[in-house]
């Protein structure tokens, strides 16, 4: 079932009022839709490898970002 | 944390449909009648929000009093142009983030989680709820200092701070409260009225302009002053509120052109009101009193003394109005944040009841932030010093995955980066990166004695 007929089958059992607001959404806007998890994406060895290396460097820093204040703190 | 399938069931048709659907929908309603009317004015005021609040919110308490003291120690010389140019930076990343939640309707924290994996989303959690929390405490220490000139204490901060909270989480609707935080914001043109009170020389104003002369004082001064301002300019918080609000406000592509207005507006009311904040600091340059910016009334005393009464109360007020509205703009990035990596309801148009994660966040970390106030003799100047300093070390994961997102065509289909915006992007972040990390590095050795101050 497509994203529209999903969203046409919403819609059409909805209480009358509510249906003419609901085509104001986007079919992928609704609630139900946005819990649908997006498919997870390949990450190349290369990406990964810049991935882990520039959040080890900023936790690194970060960590002597942390030191220095409690040391000044003294 | 996925929503059981949909199919065409009557039953289950109707339970599909929730109240958070029937709130965003009134809103777009709205926005489609607007756009079919032709009715330009109307369309751009009912679209903007995020991206006034995201840049607006960053002109927070510490930021604006590191801008005072920024003019007050080194006059109006490189900052002038330099504030602008930070927004320019802050406006690409908060395009890009705003892109990302009107096309995907998905906020950053769920996005990296689903797309890259639970370890980079919950790292991109951690860092925010640690720098998240520093800011917050920074934010009712900016409150306190404004209160103070005013002879109220820390008490009064944190009760104003979580009433404002409260409130503006009990309407209900996401429509509401953006507009009663937008409201609050207005009052950071505070700023700019007080540098028209303290009469700057325009022409020390325009010869500011070229970048000079610079600030003096030693290497780690410098990068300290580098790795401040870009702290109060680019934040991690910055792009998980305006992604998440711009998918909580209902945005989709054909909103995209006025989320780029609603930014940029953003970002040149934000940069004006900064410089507001410089000029006024500037005002104290050859007064020589030392002035002490989280210390008791602070800068509003001390400006109050050399511009006025009217200067002082204003600087005060403007800095009572930057730290609540940070206090919220932070608190619900915080909030979004947890609802999208738990996997539960996380909107402003959800009842406390349906969607507990989201407002007991919301609440909890603005409580906890208030708590650490009321410790007698807790570090607060120190706190609010680092806020923006650690902001900016953790910012380019953050930064990078937001790249990554707005490159994704699998997501963004017809709406992926351009080229120039993928050139801008990486210097953004190779500029912040550096700077954060040349002065982390170099303020460690000189603590462990490897090389002199």
């Amino acid at each position: 079932m497509s994203e529209e007929e999903r969203r046409e089958a919403v819609v059409h059992h909805a209480p009358h009022p509510e249906q003419e607001l609901i085509m104001h959404l986007e079919p992928d806007q609704l609630v139900n839709e946005t819990f649908r998890p997006v498919p997870r994406a390949v990450l190349g060895r290369r990406a990964l490898f810049g991935l882990w290396a520039l959040r080890i460097f900023c936790v690194s820093v970060s960590a002597m970002v942390l030191y220095t204040f409690v040391d000044r703190l003294n | 944390m996925a929503a059981p399938e949909i199919t065409a069931s009557p039953l289950l048709g109707q339970r599909q449909l929730t109240d958070e659907d029937i709130a965003r929908a009134h809103d777009r309603s709205r926005v489609h009648h607007a756009r079919a009317a032709n009715k330009r004015g109307r369309l751009l005021w009912l679209l903007v929000g995020p991206g006034l609040l995201a840049m607006l919110g960053e002109n927070d308490g510490p930021s604006m009093i590191g801008y005072a003291s920024d003019g007050a120690q080194y006059g109006l010389g490189f900052f002038v142009p330099f504030i602008p140019v930070l927004f320019a930076m802050a406006f690409v990343c908060q395009e890009m983030c705003m892109r990302i939640g009107a096309v995907t309707h998905r906020g950053y924290g769920e996005l990296v989680l689903q797309r890259y994996g639970k370890v980079w989303g919950w790292f991109g959690a951690g860092d925010l709820c640690l720098t998240n929390l520093v800011t917050l405490v920074a934010e009712f220490v900016a409150i306190r200092v404004g209160l103070a000139y005013f002879h109220l204490g820390s008490g009064v901060a944190v009760a104003l701070g979580l009433t404002l909270v409260l409130f503006t989480l009990s309407g209900g609707r996401y429509w509401r409260w953006e507009r009663t935080v937008l409201g609050l914001a207005a009052f950071n043109g505070l700023f700019l009225v007080v540098a028209i009170i303290v009469k700057p020389h325009f022409g020390t104003l325009a010869s500011s302009l070229s970048f000079s002369p610079l600030p003096h004082g030693s290497l780690n001064t410098l990068l300290l002053l580098l790795a401040s301002t870009i702290g109060a300019t680019v934040t991690p918080w910055m792009i998980f509120f305006q992604q998440s609000a711009s998918a909580d406000k209902g945005m989709t592509p054909a909103d995209v052109r006025h989320g780029r207005y609603d930014t940029a507006l953003g970002a040149v009311l934000a940069s004006i009101f900064g410089i507001g904040a410089l000029i006024a600091g500037a005002a104290l340059l050859h007064s020589g009193s030392g002035i002490q910016g989280f210390a008791g009334a602070g800068f509003p005393a001390a400006l109050s003394k050399v511009a006025g009464s009217a200067a002082g109360t204003l600087f005060a007020l403007g800095l009572i109005e930057a730290g609540a509205v940070a206090i919220l703009t932070i608190s619900a990035s915080t909030a979004y944040a947890a609802g999208e990596c738990v996997g539960v309801s996380h909107s402003f148009n959800t009842s406390p009841r349906n969607a507990a994660v989201f407002h007991a966040v919301n609440v909890g970390v603005a409580l906890i932030a208030a708590a650490v106030i009321l410790i007698p003799g807790a570090p607060l100047l120190s706190i609010a010093l680092n806020a923006n300093v650690l902001a900016t070390v953790l910012l380019p994961v953050s930064l990078l995955f937001v790249l990554t997102l707005a490159n994704d065509r699998e997501l963004m289909g017809p709406w992926v980066n351009k080229r120039s915006t993928n050139l801008i992007g990486i210097v953004v972040i190779t500029f912040v990166g550096c700077c954060g990390a040349a002065y982390g590095i170099d303020s460690f050795l000189q603590t462990v004695g490897l090389i002199g101050s």
